[in-house]
């Protein structure tokens, strides 16, 4: 009988339980996920004016006042006036002029408008519109050269397609902006306006290909203006505390 | 003799295959990722159509949060130097810019950081403290920093005046600027503004942003960056 069982071994499981490793393994996974970033932030160049030579800026903003200019004060969202801004930038409210501002004709001059980056029929994408009518010339020779970027006329490298591309593009603006035929964009936040409604706008500046365009501060023509069309800006507050 | 031998099945599954996939995912993101960074404040960006992406290295990060302090949004840094990864350069890596950037702060204000000090401050990610607190903050014990940054007024910004006496902040920049200097490629960038990026919330008001860039635009840095996302087609 005892020789019987000794020559009975146990046979060993050579499988091995996989579970829990799979267990552990996912566990990993599932940390390793969630504190990832995949998508990495993208930035917009900006280049402000030097302030210390004001007189000069002062300068060429009359030049540009004449014919070219188009300015837009950028409202914030209407309904959230107390301190609640809106984080896109389809609601908020704006109001645009061309040319110079005269404070005798403000009211009619001021044109109010709505949404900003908008997609759509024109009616709500009412920037794109205007902008795009206004850049026409310059917007029909870059999406000539578009159609040739997109099938790597210019050269079969990547890289070097787009080098020519950006500078060809910017040849055309230079031309047009000499010649007076492109938009120069003023873009004035009033203390209501968001962030994102000043990205938004400088977006559409890329989109349209508007090649001169300017962060300002609210005149006092543009406040008057303002006032005159009943619309009654907050003061800045400091502190709120 | 008819009798059918039903074949016992094994009820375990063989997990062979699944740990191996699960291993293969798992070796994917521990090589592909890349760690969020803490921050002081939780900001998403307003979306752009803008491709170009955000440097990983040499970059200067200010970033601003909604919550007002004396008219304005709290403001933090964060700097970034040379990666280790393709960069040879150990003299330029994020710690040692950071170490530098302090001396040069804590010799312009007289202030005395021990090297504890120093080397908290290049480990840490963000600060954003007026430089006579920044000692105090610190000392504080590590579990503590994330929650007194919170509560910081931020790095002060108000100017009194145009060409007047420089803020702190523009005195991080300018001490960020000249350590920066030591390097070609790092001048370029901080010339070019791609070195400056500035990172604020969609919903923020812009005129907490407009005071930062009026910070730098009278130190005449003119050049700098706003960070976006990219836009999605939804938008």
């Amino acid at each position: 009988m005892g020789k019987k069982n000794l020559s009975h071994q146990k046979k060993f499981e050579t499988r091995i339980d996989f579970t829990p490793m799979v267990d552990m393994n996912m566990l990993l996974i599932t940390f390793f996920m969630l504190c990832t970033t995949m998508l990495k932030s993208q930035t917009l160049k900006i280049a402000l004016p030097s302030n210390s030579n004001e007189a000069k800026q002062e300068k060429n903003q009359n030049q540009a006042a004449e014919s070219q200019a188009f300015t837009i004060i950028l409202d914030g969202k209407e309904e959230e006036k107390d301190g609640n801004y809106s984080s896109t930038a389809a609601n908020s409210k704006f109001y645009y002029y061309e040319g110079k501002l005269d404070p005798a004709q403000a009211a009619t001059q001021l044109v109010e408008a709505k949404g900003i980056g908008v997609k759509g029929t024109k009616d709500t994408n009412f920037l794109t519109a205007i902008l795009q009518k206004k850049n026409a010339k310059a917007l029909k020779e870059i999406g000539e050269l578009k159609k040739q970027w997109e099938t790597n006329k210019f050269s079969n490298d990547d890289a070097q397609n787009d080098a020519i591309y950006q500078q060809k593009a910017t040849e055309v603006l230079a031309k047009f902006n000499a010649a007076h035929e492109t938009p120069i964009v003023m873009i004035k936040p009033t203390s209501r306006a968001s962030y994102a409604d000043v990205i938004a706008v400088l977006d559409q500046m890329q989109i349209n290909s508007i090649g001169t365009f300017q962060i300002e501060t609210l005149s006092k023509d543009d406040s008057t203006a303002l006032a005159a069309k009943g619309i009654q800006l907050p003061p800045v507050q400091s502190a709120k505390k | 003799m008819g009798k059918v031998k039903v074949k016992k099945k094994d009820p375990r599954i063989d997990m062979t295959a699944m740990s191996d996939v699960t291993v293969l995912l798992l070796t994917f993101f521990m090589l592909t990722s890349t760690f969020l960074q803490e921050e002081p404040v939780k900001v998403i960006t307003p979306a752009s159509v803008s491709e170009d992406m955000v440097p990983e290295q040499k970059l200067i990060t200010v970033l601003v949060s909604q919550n007002e302090h004396d008219g304005h949004g709290q403001v933090y840094m964060e700097i970034v130097g040379a990666s280790k990864k393709d960069d040879a350069d150990s003299a330029f890596t994020t710690e040692n810019v950071k170490k530098q950037v302090l001396q040069i702060m804590a010799q312009k204000h007289n202030i005395q950081f021990t090297a504890q000090n120093y080397a908290d401050f290049a480990k840490l990610n963000a600060f954003g403290h007026p430089i006579a607190d920044l000692k105090k903050w610190l000392d504080l014990p590590v579990n503590e920093r994330a929650e007194a940054l919170k509560e910081s007024p931020g790095i002060p910004i108000a100017m009194t005046n145009y060409g007047g006496e420089l803020t702190e902040f523009q005195e991080w920049i300018r001490a960020c600027a000249e350590v920066f200097s030591q390097r070609e490629d790092a001048t370029e960038d901080i010339r070019s503004g791609k070195a400056i990026a500035i990172k604020a919330d969609a919903n923020t008001p812009y005129r907490m942003v407009e005071i930062v860039m009026n910070n730098l635009q009278s130190i005449k840095r003119n050049k700098f960056t706003l960070m976006t996302s990219l836009k999605t087609a939804k938008d």
